[in-house]
């Protein structure tokens, strides 16, 4: 059995931190862990699975953090990034709530994860699959749960990896056998 | 691995390979072949042994691509290649899976859930049924018939071959219950069997027929 995978939460404020974590309930079921510093952090960082980091510890630790860059969310004080600058992760503290969702969702989605079990699925993966199963195309599964046609089909992505199930209805027959729907 | 040519031995390619036989079969060659090669196999039986060779090879190798295939080989004998592939599809692959299923549900009972797979099947073969239908309707006629224009070429197979390969995956991971262990191994196997031809079949599809189709809709 692997450890369980973990996020650990970098450099933000004690309110920044409980807001992430708080967001991160929703998509992610495994372990959390916050540091105040990257001092505090290192003697675990081989134990992390991501990492969501404020920028400056991101710019004092850019050598750690480039070569992860899929795995780093940077959350930023400057308010016109677009969520992606030059293959990074950043989402800002100036946007609006669901622009933050959605960006953290689709960090979470993307993140090349190792599974403890084929099978687990995140609460929003299940979400995705039980509207998948229910007939909705991928526009209005995007709708429904407030995120990005682009983030349901990374779900999807993630489902057929995860299952080893390539197609809808193969996936509605899973979620019928396994209680889903 | 190693491309057949027209030096290779026929009957050592299908030892080797016998998924070959349906397909040698569709090109008009039948079981019986003697020990002559593949140029002289051909000759005799009036096959172009450069289109038997690139269907042989694409079938069998997902590297391989056939050379200038819209400048070699006729619309007639692929559209008649293609034919019997869907024929054998709906006269023997199709109806043997029926009678298989047919037999293990009969057999096993209701303790199980082979009958939610079966539905499962019976929805992919709507959808084969379906382009089945779509090529011999339209597509075949309007390639024998140069009909020009925009031709259409479904996708629905890669569909079904997904299809196939998760009802193979619910048999291995989610069969559950009680059931004749005989009878379900039938079942795997022709849907096994079914699902590689298909998967070998697209390629062809896919690197033979698709070329001849946009050489015609570009002259």
């Amino acid at each position: 059995m692997s450890e369980k995978r973990c996020i650990s939460i970098i450099g933000l404020s004690p309110l920044k931190s409980w807001g992430m974590r708080a967001l991160l309930r929703e998509s992610w079921r495994e372990k959390v862990e916050s540091f105040s510093t990257f001092k505090e952090f290192f003697p675990y960082a081989e134990k992390m699975h991501a990492f969501i980091v404020s920028a400056d510890v991101y710019a004092c630790n850019i050598d750690f953090f480039l070569p992860k860059r899929q795995k780093t969310l940077m959350v930023s004080k400057t308010a016109d990034y677009k969520g992606e600058v030059a293959g990074l992760n950043i989402v800002s503290d100036h946007w609006d709530l669901p622009e933050i969702k959605e960006k953290v969702d689709q960090f979470l989605s993307g993140i090349d994860y190792i599974p403890e079990s084929k099978g687990e699925l995140s609460s929003r993966e299940t979400e995705v699959l039980r509207l998948i199963a229910s007939g909705k195309i991928n526009k209005e599964i995007a709708d429904a749960l407030c995120i990005s046609v682009n983030t349901v089909i990374t779900h999807r992505k993630n489902l057929s990896s995860k299952l080893g199930i390539k197609s809808a209805s193969g996936l509605s027959l899973y979620a019928m056998m396994n209680g889903i729907i | 691995m190693a491309l057949y040519n027209r030096e290779s031995r026929l009957s050592e390619a299908i030892m080797s390979h016998p998924s070959l036989i349906p397909v040698v079969n569709r090109l008009g060659i039948r079981l019986g072949v003697g020990d002559g090669n593949i140029g002289e196999v051909c000759s005799g039986c009036g096959i172009d042994s450069d289109f038997f060779l690139s269907v042989i090879n694409t079938f069998l190798d997902e590297e391989y691509f056939p050379a200038n295939a819209s400048g070699t080989f006729s619309i007639a004998k692929t559209v008649d290649y293609l034919r019997k592939t869907n024929n054998f599809y709906l006269m023997v692959q199709l109806p043997n899976i029926d009678r298989h299923f047919a037999s293990l549900i009969e057999r096993s009972g209701v303790d199980n859930n082979i009958e939610l797979l079966r539905k499962f099947y019976q929805d992919m073969r709507s959808q084969l049924t379906e382009c089945l239908r779509h090529d011999e309707e339209v597509l075949f006629p309007a390639l024998v018939d140069g009909v020009s224009g925009k031709i259409e070429f479904t996708s629905g197979y890669y569909e079904v071959e997904e299809k196939l390969h998760d009802l193979l995956y619910f048999f291995v991971e989610h069969l559950t219950g009680k059931y004749d262990l005989n009878l379900c191994t039938a079942v795997v196997t022709a849907v096994f069997s079914l699902e590689k031809d298909i998967c070998q079949n697209n390629r062809i599809r896919n690197r033979i027929l698709l070329p001849i189709i946009e050489s015609l809709q570009t002259s």
